[in-house]
């Protein structure tokens, strides 16, 4: 389903990512951990193929194309989609207009499934969003994509215990139970316990340091020591090919 | 043709230099300018000599629907010189639609649009004008307001179709405790424009803001000149913004603050640049091309959603 293979990637001429390798199965929930500032969310630029993320080593495989060099746009037609973390603010264009657009003509959304203020719609996309309000947007989106294979970067940043719930609700109901693969990117962990992830990854310096098919084992480690203790864990169980 | 009772609108529509539809509901008094001068001896203080054609529209009681008028070129080579005049009485609140438009691209049209605004003591007007011409033709519009004390104007402006030359002047003298607030939005392309405002804060808790957008693209140049000024203790801002989309376009922005009474407050803010890249990789991210992505940012920064829809029903209407 997707792939990633030895993949480096530089950012402002800066090497980031070191041989990262990553498989995700279709419907499968992946967790990728790590500290701020380990490559979290430069993998997951690099793989929406945002340009200044360039790929220097390696390559990423969707549906088994080649699709290292793919534009974003392309990549996002073939199913691939970003929530992103910090996501920027487009003036003047209403998040109504941009789920149209993107939706093209049919839309995929069924409003009432979301705990929506409906005067959202009518607001300049992020503008003001409040950071639940940023990330619900986000959701909103990526459902109208119709997507096959979503990253959540940082989804439960910024929320608190309800509001994360009612989110998870919605991914669990309209992504995961529709057999979407999901890779979500945290580095605090509140969500592990709401997607119950098949696969727990650890990402230090750019690199996967440890990938566990038992989630709750390398987060005991994390809670307990910190992520340095993943540096020096004996028991990595790296199960990526 | 008369102000015809009971009638749910007032509409004024000229094609070239024919007046093809004039009628208005009670509390309206719709006429050709030159009828109007003519006629109403008073009014020889705001127009200069009997006009040619354009319309005057005095709104003497307070109406329930919005005023429209559309001054049109249909046919080649016209050269239209509208001087219209509008005026809201004491209090009345009142909204005016207006369009002035080719119907053709390519009817190498001249348009010397003149309009005089009065807003009475305590009255209002939004006034949104909308301009729509072809590649060739040549447009100069100049719009004087004068509010009294307490009136309050919000007027929008937007050329979004290219043209060959634009030039656009308003002049705005504000009495205390009025205010007025412009936007003005044009997008040029392979076009020469120039965008003239000056506000004089004449009256003590006057306000007036400026709000530009421009965008050029193509050989483009915009020459865009505000000035607010102030002998009263008012507040002025202008906030200048521009998107320069290609080599070889050209955006001048010259704010220009006047001010004459130390406890007025004068501001202004400008920034001219390229589309940012965060925003077209993320709506690419959504699957939109980086053709739609572009369009939709240029779309949201001149607003040109409000003005696709208010125009759309104008042109129904």
């Amino acid at each position: 389903m997707f792939k990633t293979k030895n993949l480096s990637v530089k950012v402002n001429g800066e090497d980031v990512l070191k041989n990262v390798s990553l498989k995700i199965g279709e419907g499968e929930v992946h967790a990728l951990l790590g500290p701020n500032a380990s490559g979290k969310s430069t993998l997951a630029y690099a793989i929406m193929g945002l340009p200044e993320y360039r790929v220097t080593r390696g390559g990423i495989l969707f549906k088994g194309n080649d699709i290292t060099h793919l534009p974003i746009e392309e990549r996002a037609k073939l199913g691939i989609a970003l929530a992103f973390q910090n996501p920027p603010s487009v003036k003047g264009a209403k998040l109504s207009l941009l789920l149209k657009r993107i939706s093209k003509q049919q839309s995929a959304l069924n409003l009432k499934d979301f705990p929506l203020d409906y005067s959202l719609l009518e607001r300049e996309v992020n503008v003001g969003f409040s950071g639940g309000e940023r990330k619900l947007s986000e959701i909103m989106q990526i459902i109208s994509m119709k997507p096959t294979f979503v990253i959540l970067d940082e989804i439960d940043a910024g929320l608190d215990i309800i509001n994360l719930d009612k989110l998870m609700r919605i991914i669990q109901d309209k992504l995961i139970d529709n057999g979407v693969s999901l890779l979500a990117i945290t580095h605090r962990g509140d969500i592990l316990q709401f997607l119950e992830p098949d696969v727990a990854h650890v990402m230090l310096h750019g690199e996967i340091v440890c990938s566990s098919k038992d989630w709750r084992k390398p987060w005991k480690t994390i809670l307990r020591f910190g992520y340095e203790k993943c540096e020096e864990c004996k028991e990595r169980e790296l199960s990526s090919d | 043709m008369k102000n015809v009772k009971n009638a749910k609108s007032a509409n004024y529509l000229q094609i070239n230099h024919e007046i093809r539809k004039m009628l208005a509901e009670e509390g309206v008094i719709l006429k050709s300018s030159s009828e109007a001068y003519e006629e109403l001896e008073w009014i020889h203080e705001y127009l200069e000599q009997k006009p040619e054609e354009g319309y005057f529209v005095w709104v003497k009681k307070q109406i329930g629907y919005p005023i429209s008028t559309c001054i049109a070129i249909s046919s080649p080579k016209i050269y239209q010189k509208p001087r219209n005049l509008i005026i809201v009485e004491n209090g009345i609140k009142a909204e005016i639609y207006s369009i002035c438009n080719a119907v053709k691209l390519t009817l190498y049209g001249k348009h010397e649009g003149r309009t005089t605004v009065i807003l009475k003591e305590n009255s209002s007007l939004k006034i949104k004008h909308f301009h729509k011409w072809g590649p060739e033709d040549n447009v100069l519009s100049s719009t004087e307001f004068i509010l009294e004390k307490g009136a309050t104007l919000s007027s929008s402006y937007k050329c979004l179709s290219p043209l060959k030359k634009l030039r656009v002047e308003s002049k705005t003298l504000l009495d205390s405790n009025s205010s007025a607030n412009f936007e003005t939005a044009v997008l040029a392309k392979n076009e020469d424009a120039e965008l003239f405002d000056s506000l004089f804060l004449n009256g003590d808790k006057s306000s007036g803001i400026v709000k530009l957008r421009m965008v050029s693209q193509e050989n483009s140049k915009i020459l865009s000149h505000s000035k607010v000024a102030a002998t009263g203790a008012g507040r002025g801002h202008i906030d200048c913004m521009g998107l320069l989309l290609s080599d070889g376009s050209i955006i001048n922005s010259v704010p220009e603050l006047l001010n004459q009474n130390k406890n007025a407050v004068l501001t202004h803010e400008a920034s001219i640049g390229r589309i940012s890249e965060d925003e077209l990789n993320y709506l690419r991210s959504r699957g939109l091309t980086e053709d739609e992505s572009t369009n939709m940012i240029i779309t949201g920064f001149l607003g040109e959603t409000i003005t696709y829809v208010q125009h759309s029903k104008l042109t129904k209407s």
